[in-house]
């Protein structure tokens, strides 16, 4: 039997089209940055900062009564619910524009004799919700009907919601699904959109954004330190424009959803930076409307207008005289934020940009976890991670070689060993998943547990599994005996014990008896894994499963078959 | 004495106090650590939350600690050209802070800030999906053997090889993260490899258990010694590089890996050789009805 028979043998000619493969999957190719594998290494090796996010919020169905909230809200004296209205009797008057802040425009007050009767049209589920929003300050949303559940956009707990309705006799409806913890696909949806326009305006190249179990939300960032990384993501970006009425005291005059478009920030000649936006309608009528009464056309210097994101001044002038003199006039939709001057203004205006832009986040987010490798450190855990590699691989050659004393085994076990790690990069770069630190332990790992089956074969293959080399005893004689009556049995039936007789088989097929058994409880091992940590895991048990299949079902068969032939020889 | 004397000279029983006496000794650390820590082994700031900051400075330990005196500082550790500073809690504007203290004073920092929401979801999800990962080991392993009582001793073996692992971490001061986790599981793999060879050995060829027993150990010490100087080479190179070539850093990964694998093969070896094969010995060679009748 030559070499080239030897690779008629399906077993091996599928292992060496699998090698030849990744050989060219993995082997760098000339791009524009040189010459460059088409492996892929994580944040951990290739430097960069990544972020976790929890999204705060809760889908609950609740047990209140809309009119014991709407009795509360007007200090009424009875509400009663005709088909989509609400009447609600207030004794006395109702304060103008009560029922339009509580949120029901459009609410008819008729008054007679000492007693205020407000008509208010909604339906129940909206008179939680608007109450809900106002209590936490949050959006909420009817989500779903029968049950009504509502998705509130902050963090709640039950308790905290059951004494937001105790003094309204109400409370979360009993059972466990009625309070559960995290927010709605859509939302969910809805918040990794925002989140991926937001970070891609940023401009780099390499971003991932990943949502786990609904509530938490995975990014990764290449080339950012983690403060600018968590500065732009971790907050929700709620925009608001206010207006100075007298001494350092201001008025609400719009928020970000009025801002119906943004224009990229420019910079004059004098290094000023300003980000041109254009108002609604209705945002330019609040404007104008809140710019008057507060007086500020009439005395723009007196009046700052000023603009907020989560609650932090981040621009505050006076009005331009230019535009104070229109405004006086009509409603003014086109304006320009203008945030100072050189790179401070220049970032200022991006961030302020984005935020406008993008509008906030449709949940409240807290950062639960974050970090950063910069690119150099990350190069610098590569190369140890291949010196590892390097001595972890001579330090198994040795105790092969130290072992059985020949260079037709060494050679072949230390190059199948080599060869599934090829193959395993080749299904990574295949993929396109990424290398990080936990993979490339999950590599040793196999590495590990490959040369263990690659023993196994040797051994059951050489001398039957019964002998043992450690000292010349007599149960070790025993042993070999077992194995020359097998052999003698085996030449009496006719058959040689080179790779296609029947020991050699019936000792390949025990040796893989063994391999099968311990790759399976290795795999059942890793697979609930693949899910844990928010997935920090996922990568070393991935590249586990997937190696000690390539090992089971490519490399050792063709190696059992390999090694035949070199028995035979 | 001989290896081969302890396999098949001495009564099983015997033999078996040594196993039974170490693990009650595993038992007996990891219970300390869990009376005085509310946890068997020692949590890395993974899991109990917190920021990790390395930094590469050549400034003093106490010249590290006064420029991060404004934070919760709790531990600092030179590692190479490195230092490794762990901070406790801190809100969010102290945390930007102390990144963009860290960012602007040093070129290549590497930060990790874990919050607590993070870690005590990281520590809930080890503790539902370890168990489920090891369940699911001994499923598999009773569905290869369909014989309970050598189930029992493969799966017993390798879950006493983790514990002795871990109380090993105990000692050394090696403390749980998501790499010590992957270790652990590494062992599970590791470890059932050899009882798996020994047992199917055992089970499936002819002659005395002794034999046999003694025809896998061959194998056997030659797969786990293989692991085990790639390990120990690990162990070496991760803790002591840094100090011959001042440029690298002491990769804890890596360090906490190969401490824990080190250890953990070494029981492996004990327990496959000594626990498995003597109840194997005990096993097969019992003067009991069924088994005769069987024959």
């Amino acid at each position: 039997m030559s070499w080239s028979d030897i690779l008629k043998e399906p077993r091996v000619a599928f292992y060496v089209a699998a090698v030849f493969i990744a050989l060219i999957i993995i082997f760098p190719v000339p791009t524009e940055h040189g010459w460059d594998s088409r492996l892929k290494y994580g944040l951990d090796i290739e430097g960069g900062s990544w972020l976790q996010l929890q999204l705060q919020g809760a889908v609950v169905q609740l047990d209140v009564d809309p009119a014991k909230i709407l009795e509360m809200q007007f200090n009424a004296s009875l509400v009663e619910h005709h088909g989509d209205s609400y009447i609600v009797d207030v004794n006395g008057t109702v304060p103008e524009g009560l029922a339009e802040d509580l949120g029901y425009p459009g609410a008819k007050m008729v008054q007679r004799a000492g007693t205020t009767k407000v008509t208010i049209i909604a339906q129940p589920e909206s008179v939680i919700v608007n109450y809900l929003q106002s209590a936490l300050d949050t959006d909420v949303k009817v989500v779903g009907v029968a049950p009504v559940q509502y998705e509130i956009r902050t963090n709640v707990t039950r308790e905290s919601l059951n004494g937001l309705l105790a003094p309204l006799g109400g409370s979360v409806a009993p059972g466990e699904d009625a309070f559960m913890e995290g927010v709605t696909t859509s939302t969910v949806d809805e918040t990794k959109k925002v989140l991926d326009s937001k970070l891609n305006r940023l401009g780099l190249k390499d971003i991932k954004v990943r949502v786990v179990d609904n509530k938490f939300v995975l990014i990764d960032l290449a080339g950012v330190d983690v403060g600018t990384a968590q500065d732009v993501v971790g907050k929700p970006g709620k925009f608001e424009i206010r207006i100075q009425t007298k001494g350092n005291e201001t008025v609400h005059v719009l928020y970000g959803d009025s801002v119906e478009s943004v224009d990229i920030p420019r910079g004059d000649r004098g290094g000023n930076w300003g980000v041109p936006f254009m108002l609604s309608e209705e945002g330019a009528d609040a404007f104008r409307k809140a710019a008057i009464d507060a007086g500020a056309t009439k005395n723009p210097d007196a009046h700052e207008i000023s603009m907020y994101l989560d609650k932090d001044e981040i621009f505050s002038a006076p009005l331009a005289p230019e535009l104070a003199a229109s405004l006086q006039r009509s409603p003014v939709r086109n304006m320009e934020a203008r945030v100072g001057s050189g790179d401070a203004g220049s970032l200022k205006a991006k961030e302020l940009y984005i935020h406008l832009r993008e509008g906030a986040l449709p949940v409240n987010v807290a950062v639960i976890g974050s970090g950063q490798v910069t690119a150099a450190l990350g190069r610098q855990f590569k190369m140890q991670m291949v010196i590892a590699f390097v001595i972890a691989l001579l330090a198994v050659a040795f105790m092969i070689y130290y072992r059985y004393r020949e260079r037709k085994i060494v050679l072949p076990m230390v190059s199948t060993s080599f060869s599934e790690v090829v193959m395993m990069l080749g299904v990574w770069a295949a993929m396109g998943w990424q290398l990080d630190l936990a993979s490339l332990a999950g590599i040793i790992m196999v590495i590990g547990t490959g040369v263990d089956h690659l023993v196994i074969i040797t051994d059951e293959l050489l001398r039957g599994g019964e002998a043992v080399s450690l000292s010349e005893r007599s149960i070790k004689e025993r042993a070999e005996a077992v194995a020359d009556r097998e052999a003698e049995k085996a030449e009496k039936e006719g058959k040689a014990a080179g790779p296609s007789g029947k020991v050699y088989l019936a000792r390949l097929s025990r040796a893989f008896a063994i391999i099968l058994g311990a790759a399976a409880t290795t795999i059942a091992a890793m697979f609930p894994l693949l899910r844990m940590g928010f997935g920090a895991l996922t990568g070393f048990a991935l590249i586990i499963i997937i190696g000690v299949l390539i090992g089971v079902l490519l490399a050792r068969p063709a190696y059992g078959r390999i090694l035949g032939h070199i028995m035979a020889d | 004495m001989e290896l081969e004397d302890i396999i098949s000279r001495y009564p099983p029983r015997q033999v078996m106090a040594i196993p039974v006496a170490i693990l009650a000794l595993a038992l007996i650390i990891l219970g300390t650590t869990y009376y005085s820590s509310g946890s068997p082994v020692k949590l890395g700031v993974e899991f109990t939350g917190g920021t990790l900051v390395t930094i590469p400075a050549t400034d003093s330990e106490s010249a590290i600690k006064e420029k991060f005196a404004g934070y919760p500082l709790a531990d600092v550790r030179n590692i190479g050209s490195r230092y490794m500073l762990q901070f406790g809690p801190m809100n969010d504007v102290m945390y930007g802070q102390l990144v963009s203290l860290v960012n602007s004073q040093y070129e290549n920092a590497e930060i990790r800030f874990m919050g607590p929401i993070y870690s005590q979801a990281l520590q809930q999800e080890a503790l539902r999906y370890i168990p489920i990962s090891f369940l699911l080991m001994a499923i598999v392993v009773f569905i290869i053997f369909r014989e309970p009582f050598i189930s029992l001793i493969v799966i017993f073996c390798a879950l006493t090889d983790i514990l002795i692992a871990a109380a090993f971490m105990n000692l050394t001061g090696v403390k749980l993260s998501l790499g010590t986790v992957a270790a652990l599981l590494m062992l599970i793999g590791y470890s059932v490899d050899t009882d798996i060879l020994l047992s199917m050995r055992v089970l499936k060829r002819k002659g005395t258990v002794e034999e046999k027993a003694l025809g896998a150990m061959g194998t056997g010490l030659m797969m786990t010694s293989t692991t085990l100087a790639a390990v120990l080479s690990l162990f070496l190179l991760s803790n002591l590089l840094y100090l011959v070539v001042p440029s690298f850093t002491r990769m804890d990964i890596i360090a906490d890996i190969s401490t824990v694998l080190l250890f953990g093969l070494l029981a492996d070896m004990f327990n496959t050789w000594i626990t498995n094969v003597q109840a194997l010995r005990w096993y097969f060679n019992r003067p009991s009805k069924a088994r005769r009748q069987r024959r």
